[in-house]
């Protein structure tokens, strides 16, 4: 599921991360604003932004500049009560990736078949095909979603309880 | 009022929507298949929820899908916009046990219109000018022939679950009535799954005049005045016009206070559209829209009065913001629905748009969500914007109208613009003397 700020981003929209400025409500997020930081230069993108309840963030990687990474402010945005979780971030590499498994509906994300119970599935296992991967819910039904091939689960994209749209990368299986 | 609308709809209506909500301070969600992941109103919207692939079976009617969707984001109101959904009276039901409010009437009112043998015993009964026919369905091709013995052929043989031009068929004499009968039956069931047919008088040549009202569910009613569209291809609305060149302020008056006096006394809530067939000084109800028309903005032009947003404010439980002597009606207003099409053969042409440059100035007005570096999908319908101009008399609407299609450039694709340009120079269409079957021979002969 993605929001839009004006320079549009959003978890999975595949193709342009685009640079973003925030501000967040009161004193800077350094923990997230470093994560950023690290997840560009892991990515090699240039520019990140991210739009949660009450906080916008823009960080940009500025090259004339020897490889520093300013972090900007704008004026707060004002938000609506926050009604979602925030969600990960998928790289424009994992989304385009050919092993990324996609969201075959809308809804909420499980990782585990009941609260507190372990997860179907952790990064580095072996699946066979038609494996439970995890649930994705709505309106109360619980659907569970297969492996659409065997293979090894490399990565997992999203995190439990994040809602997710059609289409959306869930997992990658190799 | 709401806090946050699903838009369940695409294209042009979708960012109209996506407009009065905005100016409401309403946070809008936009739903979209795949195909539609690059429209402005999935640009402009506050959240974004991808809802199926582009087949709109599986993404636009997708009921669970939109649900889902409503769930995840919050949203506490949706709007159906027009087609897809929005006359459905069982999504309407849906959504109404989710504790999220349609934006429109009630299932049952939409259920009752839906009917078009039950709308046209409603209209009576409630005073409404119909259509000479069958008092309900036909129950054998002997009740066909004795009902059109009485009324007089040619005849029109509908089907009840039909609607928006679609399961009609002419008999012009007893001798075709019988096959007439049967082929429209069998075409019914196979489009509509119902072959409950019914009959009317066939009207000649008569022009479609529509009366847009608006009522809160509360007993207040208010009419918009009349919309003309006669101008059809193949029962689709070409080019619309208001006021109606047919008629004059009396007639206009009568058949508003005739269809929103009806409109208070039904109780229903929301804008809708009465449908007629006029001649000969003679209003014939045909139908009832019940939801936002695509030719709304012609009637938004000469009133000054934002439907969508009174739509809204209503749905929401407010009461009509206007009495009907509050209602003023100025100047004439004229709206192109512009297709990606070939602008005589109406081939469909999807592709991307090279150059895109909209015609502006006082009174022109360009619903459109395309822009340059679009693609046009292929897997829905082809209209792609509405060019609407607005002058203080229809001379003045029409000499616009020939400037701003002068000034319209969409490249990249086929437009029917040039189909415009060519009207506005027809003597018929400049005296405004034309019915609903105008159109169909000027394609012939041209």
């Amino acid at each position: 599921m993605a929001k839009n700020s004006p320079s549009k981003s959003g978890p999975s929209k595949s193709g342009s991360a685009k640079s973003a400025s925030a501000k967040s409500g009161e004193g800077l997020d350094h923990e997230l604003i470093r994560e950023l930081a690290e997840l560009l230069t892991e990515t090699g993108l240039s520019e990140i932004e991210i739009e949660k309840a009450d906080m916008r963030i823009r960080v940009a990687r500025n090259f004339t500049a020897g490889g520093q990474i300013p972090v900007t402010n704008l004026p707060p945005v004002a938000a609506p009560a926050p009604s979602s979780v925030a969600a990960k971030i998928a790289s424009t590499e994992e989304v385009a990736h050919p092993g990324a498994v996609p969201s075959p509906m809308v809804g909420t994300v499980y990782l585990s078949p009941e609260p507190g119970a372990d997860p179907f599935i952790k990064v580095g296992q072996q699946v066979s095909e038609g494996e439970t991967l995890m649930i994705v819910e709505a309106m109360k039904t619980m659907n569970h979603i297969p492996a659409p091939r065997s293979g090894k689960i490399t990565s997992i994209l999203i995190e439990n309880q994040q809602p997710v749209e059609f289409g959306e990368p869930l997992l990658i299986i190799e | 009022m709401f806090d946050k609308v699903l838009i369940a709809n695409r294209g042009e209506i979708a960012l109209r929507i996506q407009r009065a909500c905005k100016e409401l301070g309403i946070a809008t969600v936009a739903v979209h298949s795949t195909a539609d992941a690059d429209a402005m109103h999935v640009k402009l919207a506050d959240e974004t929820v991808c809802i199926g692939p582009p087949s709109a079976t599986e993404s636009y009617l997708n009921i669970p899908s939109l649900l889902a969707a409503c769930e995840i984001s919050g949203a506490d109101a949706l709007h159906p916009g027009y087609g897809f959904l929005s006359e459905n009276a069982r999504f309407a039901d849906i959504l109404d046990e989710h504790g999220i409010t349609f934006i429109g009437p009630s299932a049952d009112h939409i259920r009752l219109m839906g009917d078009k043998i039950a709308a046209k015993e409603t209209a009576k009964k409630l005073g409404i000018p119909v259509v000479p026919g069958s008092a309900g369905g036909i129950s054998s091709e002997k009740h066909a022939k004795k009902v059109a013995a009485q009324i007089g052929y040619p005849v029109l043989i509908k089907a009840a679950a039909g609607g928006g031009g679609r399961g009609m068929k002419v008999a012009q004499c007893e001798e075709d009535l019988g096959l007439a009968l049967s082929t429209a039956k069998t075409e019914s069931k196979a489009a509509f799954g119902d072959d409950t047919m019914y009959l009317e008088k066939y009207l000649g040549r008569p022009r479609h005049i529509e009366v847009q009202v608006i009522s809160d569910g509360r007993g207040n009613a208010v009419h918009l005045g009349e919309r003309d569209c006669s101008l059809q291809r193949r029962h689709q609305k070409v080019w619309e016009e208001a006021p109606s060149p047919a008629l004059n302020n009396e007639q206009r008056e009568d058949i508003g206070q005739t269809v929103s006096s009806a409109i208070a006394e039904l109780g229903y809530s929301g804008v809708g559209t009465v449908e007629f067939l006029y001649e000969n000084g003679e209003f014939y109800f045909i139908e009832m829209n019940t939801r936002l028309q695509v030719e709304h903005p012609v009637t938004e032009m000469i009133t000054g009065l934002d439907i969508v947003i009174e739509q809204i404010r209503i749905a929401s439980g407010a009461p009509l913001s206007i009495t009907q002597d509050e209602v003023r009606m100025s100047g004439h207003a004229i709206e192109c629905r512009i297709n990606a099409e070939n602008a005589s053969t109406f081939i469909p042409s999807p592709g991307k748009i090279s150059y895109f440059h909209p015609p502006g100035g006082l009174g022109v007005r360009v619903d459109s969500g395309v822009y340059a570096g679009y693609t046009i999908p292929a897997y829905y319908d082809s209209l792609i914007g509405k060019l609407i101009v607005h002058g203080k008399n229809r001379n003045e609407c029409m000499m616009r109208l020939k400037r701003a299609l002068g000034e319209f450039v969409i490249d990249g694709i086929e437009t029917t613009i040039p189909l415009f340009s060519a009207l506005i120079n027809e003597q018929d269409i400049v005296n405004g003397l034309y019915d609903i079957h105008w159109l169909e021979n000027y394609l012939e002969k041209h």
